[in-house]
């Protein structure tokens, strides 16, 4: 397994990051700005910058076709960004929310796109022709609290919501003429719009960070700040689900997932690394951390001379440099996305985090 | 004219708004836990002071934990943590960790040990309110910590029950993680 690919940009927080669909560009939320960086050899280099928010940006998302960029900021707007021979040129998105956006993601369509916000409710945004205007609808009932992630199932009608009410929601977003029936499936046959196609909750009811829908979207994974991952396996509309499995673990809550085939989800967050988990319907498990962790060079690598060894306890009372974690991460990991590979087997995932860096990982 | 009377400020406007949480009863958001009355509780505890009599340590502490009364009011609760308080002092500190690591090992162990942490937690605070002398006893000091003195005086039994319960604290941490600590922050499940 090659050794993961570490790019640490600078020494901020990002709050979500993107690539294009060729991954040359990347994508990342910045303060208030989106940070756009362009892939040369084997690093990126700052290409562009996105202004316009005034307040943080929580999410930032490129459509992999079309080559377009949300993002939405804690000023409660969202821009799409369009490449134009001038630059990069944003239209306005009304989301009409009176708190903060909290994370976006176009849909796989690519026709229109999720915002959640702290207003207790989800914007499903798409384009209006006739008006040149992008439309906001709102996804409102029944949540009782803040989004905190968004993740689309394949049929670009049927999203899943995270929310700190400690609901996992799965609902129908859809919206006459821009998509297509859906086919029936596990979640439902009729699906109007704000239609709740199934609503759950762990034992803990705690704040649910990261939802995903498997690759074939038939069921659902969402990680809670109480340390679990839970997969819900329906069994058909207005059932009780097949099976729903929650795995406590011992690290500290995940953040972010993803799932690498029907049976393989990698998820990561406080712990600075990220988890291979692995299950089904009978039951999931902790398969192990990502990160091999006998790296050359990061821990007691070097030797170290006896003068050295002395000269360090003299100076600071001891010999190890213990300031550094032995993960390639130095904070909590916000974001986690599929990097290459398709919905068979990712090959490779990439991940984000407070400490600024932007790891391109191998599987 | 009525306007500029009106006290704006003191409205409470999200009573205003059908919309606002404060309209909104929270309590069935989460999972709704049966309610136990105080009786059933103190039958409960009479019956695991039973095992815990013939010797069977393990089998009471499994026994306390697995009926967690949730849904019992103030009182109930603390009879039962009373008893589990009282569990965890009678097992010797070698005995912890083999107890544990069988409870973690069994079926729901994982959850079973995240019930021993809130029982924990729930008892550091109660012997740090409960000192003898009251509130007085705690005195702020100038590192910004708080610090229970007159520990010869009559607080000996809870520094004695603090020690007991963050020995058992270290030793649900090495078994089940600091997942269990995050889980005692997150539930709803109080005890």
């Amino acid at each position: 397994m090659a050794p993961p690919e570490v790019h640490h940009l600078f020494h901020h927080s990002i709050a979500d990051h993107s690539c294009s669909a060729d991954r040359k560009t990347l994508a990342v939320a910045r303060e208030s700005n989106v940070e756009l960086y362009t892939r040369s050899g084997n690093s990126y280099v700052l290409q562009d910058e996105l202004t316009g928010h005034d307040k943080l940006v929580t999410g930032v998302d490129i459509a992999p076709n079309s080559g377009r960029i949300v993002t939405c900021s804690q000023d409660r707007n969202a821009y799409v960004w369009e490449p134009s021979p001038e630059g990069w040129k944003p239209t306005l998105v009304l989301l009409r929310i009176n708190r903060a956006a909290t994370c976006v993601r176009w849909s796989p369509s690519e026709t229109k796109f999720a915002a959640g916000s702290g207003a207790r409710l989800i914007a499903i945004c798409h384009f209006e022709e006739e008006d040149n205007w992008w439309v906001s609808k709102h996804l409102k009932k029944p949540i009782r609290s803040t989004i905190t992630s968004v993740g689309w199932h394949p049929n670009s009608v049927l999203l899943a919501a995270g929310s700190t009410d400690g609901h996992a929601r799965v609902f129908s977003s859809f919206i006459k003429g821009i998509d297509a029936r859906p086919e029936p499936s596990v979640w439902g046959e009729r699906l109007p719009f704000n239609t709740v196609c199934g609503e759950y909750l762990n034992n803990t009811a705690g704040w649910v960070h990261g939802v995903a829908f498997s690759p074939s979207g038939d069921s659902l994974a969402f990680v809670a700040h109480d340390s679990s991952l839970t997969v819900v396996y329906p069994s058909g509309p207005e059932q009780p689900p097949r099976a729903i499995i929650n795995l406590t673990t011992q690290m500290l809550p995940f953040l972010g997932l993803i799932w690498i085939t029907e049976n393989e989800i990698v998820a990561a967050g406080y712990d600075c690394e990220a988890y291979k988990l692995q299950g089904d319907e009978q039951g999931w498990q902790l398969t192990g951390s990502v990160e091999a962790k006998t790296r050359p060079g990061i821990q007691d690598g070097r030797e170290e001379s006896a003068l050295n060894m002395f000269r360090q306890m003299d100076l600071k009372g001891k010999t190890k440099d213990d300031t550094k974690l032995t993960t390639v991460h130095q904070n909590t990991i916000g974001t986690v996305r599929v990097h290459a590979g398709g919905p068979g087997g990712v090959t490779k995932f990439s991940t984000s985090g407070v400490d600024g860096r932007f790891v391109i990982w191998n599987l | 004219m009525t306007s500029v009377q009106q006290n704006w400020r003191t409205i409470n406007v999200d009573a205003l708004d059908p919309d606002s949480p404060a309209n909104f009863d929270l309590s069935t958001l989460t999972p709704s836990a049966p309610s136990v009355a105080t009786a059933d509780v103190q039958a409960l505890t009479a019956q695991i002071r039973q095992l815990l009599r013939g010797g069977d340590f393990e089998g009471a502490l499994r026994g306390a934990l697995d009926t967690a009364p949730y849904g019992a009011d103030g009182r109930g609760k603390e009879i039962h943590l009373a008893t589990v308080i009282e569990i965890l002092q009678s097992i010797r500190q070698s005995e912890m960790s083999p107890i544990l690591s069988r409870i973690y090992q069994s079926e729901g162990g994982s959850e079973v040990l995240d019930t021993l942490m809130k029982y924990i937690y729930r008892g550091m605070a109660l012997n740090s309110s409960h000192t003898p002398s009251g509130p007085k006893a705690i005195s702020p000091q100038p590192t910004g910590f708080s610090q229970i003195s007159h520990r010869s005086l009559g607080g000996d039994t809870s520094g004695q029950a603090m020690s007991v319960l963050l020995s058992w604290h270290e030793k649900v941490v090495e078994i089940a993680g600091p997942g269990s600590i995050a889980r005692v922050m997150t539930d709803r499940r109080t005890v």
